[in-house]
């Protein structure tokens, strides 16, 4: 398949479902968001916190992984496009944020995979990774999601 | 060297791809232009009125974000380029597919009808 054909047939497969490649983008993003605030609750009541939610567990470990590796699955069409599609572009101060931000999340992200795997790291390692991914994927949807919403549209 | 720069080591290469691979554009479809001819107009129409009369205003006749396209004279090419590319706070690819192509052609039809 000739190069150039790999963008026009992700193109067809994504909208199949939604009207364009961008707003597939802007409501994968806006729910992988949404399942990292499922991440960062479900973290704060694994290290204790949160209090008035159910007893921390099996059930809140459970919940915390798998929202984890769906927020990955979703931002993989993401990047995919963003990436690979767009490239690293600087017109204009939001686009430069979002680009910069979107080049090191996966660098972070690895990163916080490695520290999960490695014990003998410090205890505050790891909600500090959390944290700065979860900020930058909230950063990645405000100058992206909420922009489209705000300034396109809000739609399928 | 200790395992604690191990993270640092492997989120600084997976930056490095990334950003390799956003430089170098592996899939993007300028390699592959669209054709100028391959649009329905009045289809077009109707992906506009969706999803560029936020900034262009109605039929392109401005008063968002946007330019005023109704009688800018464009040509396909121009309007394919920058559906594509984006302009300044335009993001690239916000159509794509035969959306594009109807939209470029609509575009067009306004643009060269006079305004």
């Amino acid at each position: 398949m000739p190069i150039g054909d790999v963008a026009g047939r992700y193109s067809d497969l994504v909208t199949t479902v939604f009207s364009s490649t961008i707003v597939a983008k802007v409501w994968l993003a806006t729910a992988a968001l949404v399942l990292v605030a499922v991440q960062l609750v479900t973290a704060a009541r694994i290290y204790g916190r949160l209090r008035f939610l159910p007893e921390r567990g099996a059930v809140v470990a459970r919940v915390h992984r798998w929202s984890g590796r769906a927020a990955f699955v979703l931002t993989l069409p993401v990047f995919f496009h963003c990436v690979t599609i767009l490239g690293f572009r600087t017109p204009d101060a939001r686009v430069a944020v979002h680009a910069t931000v979107g080049t090191f999340f996966y660098g972070v992200f690895a990163a916080k995979v490695v520290i999960v795997r490695d014990r003998s790291l410090p205890g505050w390692a790891l909600p500090t990774a959390g944290i700065t991914l979860a900020t930058m994927l909230l950063l990645l949807w405000l100058t992206s999601s909420l922009w489209y919403f705000t300034n396109v549209r809000v739609g399928f | 060297m200790g395992r604690g720069w191990r993270p640092i080591l492997v989120g600084a290469l997976v930056v490095a791809i990334t950003f390799a691979l956003a430089e170098t554009h592996v899939f993007s479809p300028s390699a592959a232009p669209l054709p100028a001819t391959a649009g329905d107009a009045a289809r077009g129409a109707t992906v506009f009125a969706g999803t560029c009369s936020g900034c262009h205003g109605t039929a392109g006749k401005g008063g968002g974000v946007g330019p005023r396209l109704a009688g800018a004279g464009l040509d396909a090419a121009t309007v394919a380029a920058t559906v594509e590319q984006g302009r300044g706070v335009m993001p690239a690819g916000l159509v794509s597919g035969q959306d594009e192509a109807d939209v470029v052609a609509y575009v067009v039809s306004v643009s060269n009808s006079g305004g």
